[in-house]
């Protein structure tokens, strides 16, 4: 209810564009011939140099694909280099995994030598001593090391 | 994407519409051809593989960007050669010709009365010399809105302000539009 004076001057002034709108419309109409025809005369130059978008269709891309599955065995004069070339990239990725793979369990095995030689150099902690499961340990191995 | 039909009958639909446009932007016959026409081109050039109903967007902000190209050009020109008669402005009332108007509107419309189409003619030369009265930016908000009939998100993206000053341009128009018309004794 608070808008309603705010929302009745709004239409008021809808309707008054509205109307000086109309007016406007008529009147660019009646342009004078000559005008009409240099207008067309733009718009006809203006559409023969049209963008046309390069755009592959799926239809097109689908009977690519089916020519090279056809004429993948059919073209002795390509088919060799043709296969080579398809293989190459397979077996470059084929060699790179396998490079990817040494090279991540060198550096596994790297690390836990680094982290057992830590555990072999390192000083035991006195706390070690009061732990239930360490003491437990030590009762276990010595007979094996004394009878050693 | 447009056809190049769509793309024609779309330009043809507005084309009289964006040169009276430009006119009341510009007041010159030669150069609001020039503009529409340069935007046209611009338009199919850059814009002819976009789906039609992206187009009338996009031609309203070329036609805006050239007419504001060619204030620029002019201006520019204008520094260079300082020319007092291109400040002289071609939109006085003595450009004026009741008689051929009337023609005109006689010729469309064979129903209506001398003294109608005399008032018509009347109130639509008022109403075009106020719009040109308008500052710019309320003159090209006001016009987007009712003639183009855009609603305001879109002449808020095509001016490039916000849509709060989209209604207050819209607003300021109609208000300066109807106190002059008034004062004329034109009542919409």
């Amino acid at each position: 209810m608070m808008n309603s004076p705010r929302k009745r001057a709004a239409i008021q002034q809808d309707r008054f564009g509205l109307k000086t709108a109309a007016y406007l419309s008529a009147g660019s109409a009646d342009l004078p011939y000559d005008i009409s025809e240099r207008l067309r005369a733009a718009r006809v130059q203006a559409v023969s140099k049209r963008k046309i978008a390069t755009t592959q269709t799926a239809g097109g891309i689908v009977n690519t694909g089916g020519s090279a599955a056809l004429t993948w065995g059919t073209d002795e004069g390509l088919s060799w280099w043709a296969r080579i070339g398809a293989v190459l990239p397979l077996i470059a990725l084929v060699i790179g995994l396998l490079a990817i793979n040494s090279i991540q369990d060198d550096s596994r095995a790297q690390e836990l030598a680094e982290v057992d030689s830590a555990l072999l150099t390192d000083e035991l902690p006195p706390a070690a001593f009061a732990d239930p499961g360490f003491v437990q340990f030590l009762k276990a191995t010595r007979p094996t090391v004394t009878a050693q | 994407m447009a056809t190049e039909q769509e793309l024609s009958d779309f330009l043809k639909s507005v084309e009289k519409r964006a040169f009276k446009r430009s006119i009341y932007h510009v007041r010159d016959e030669e150069a609001a051809l020039d503009i529409v026409q340069d935007s046209m081109m611009k338009l199919a050039q850059h814009y002819g593989d976009k789906p039609a109903s992206e187009l009338p967007m996009l031609f309203q902000r070329i036609l805006s960007n050239t007419t504001l190209d060619w204030f620029r050009r002019r201006k520019t020109r204008s520094a260079l050669f300082s020319n007092m008669s291109e400040f002289a402005s071609p939109g006085d009332d003595g450009d004026f010709d009741l008689l051929e108007t009337l023609e005109t509107l006689n010729n469309s419309e064979g129903t209506e009365s001398a003294q109608d189409a005399t008032e018509r003619a009347q109130i639509l030369h008022e109403i075009e010399l106020q719009i040109q009265e308008l500052p710019d930016r309320q003159r090209e908000a006001f016009l987007m809105r009712y003639w183009e009939e855009m609603d305001v998100a879109e002449t808020a993206a095509v001016m490039g302000c916000s849509e709060g000053s989209v209604k207050t341009h819209c607003s300021r128009a109609i208000h300066a539009l109807s106190k002059a018309l008034s004062a004329k004794g034109i009542k919409l």
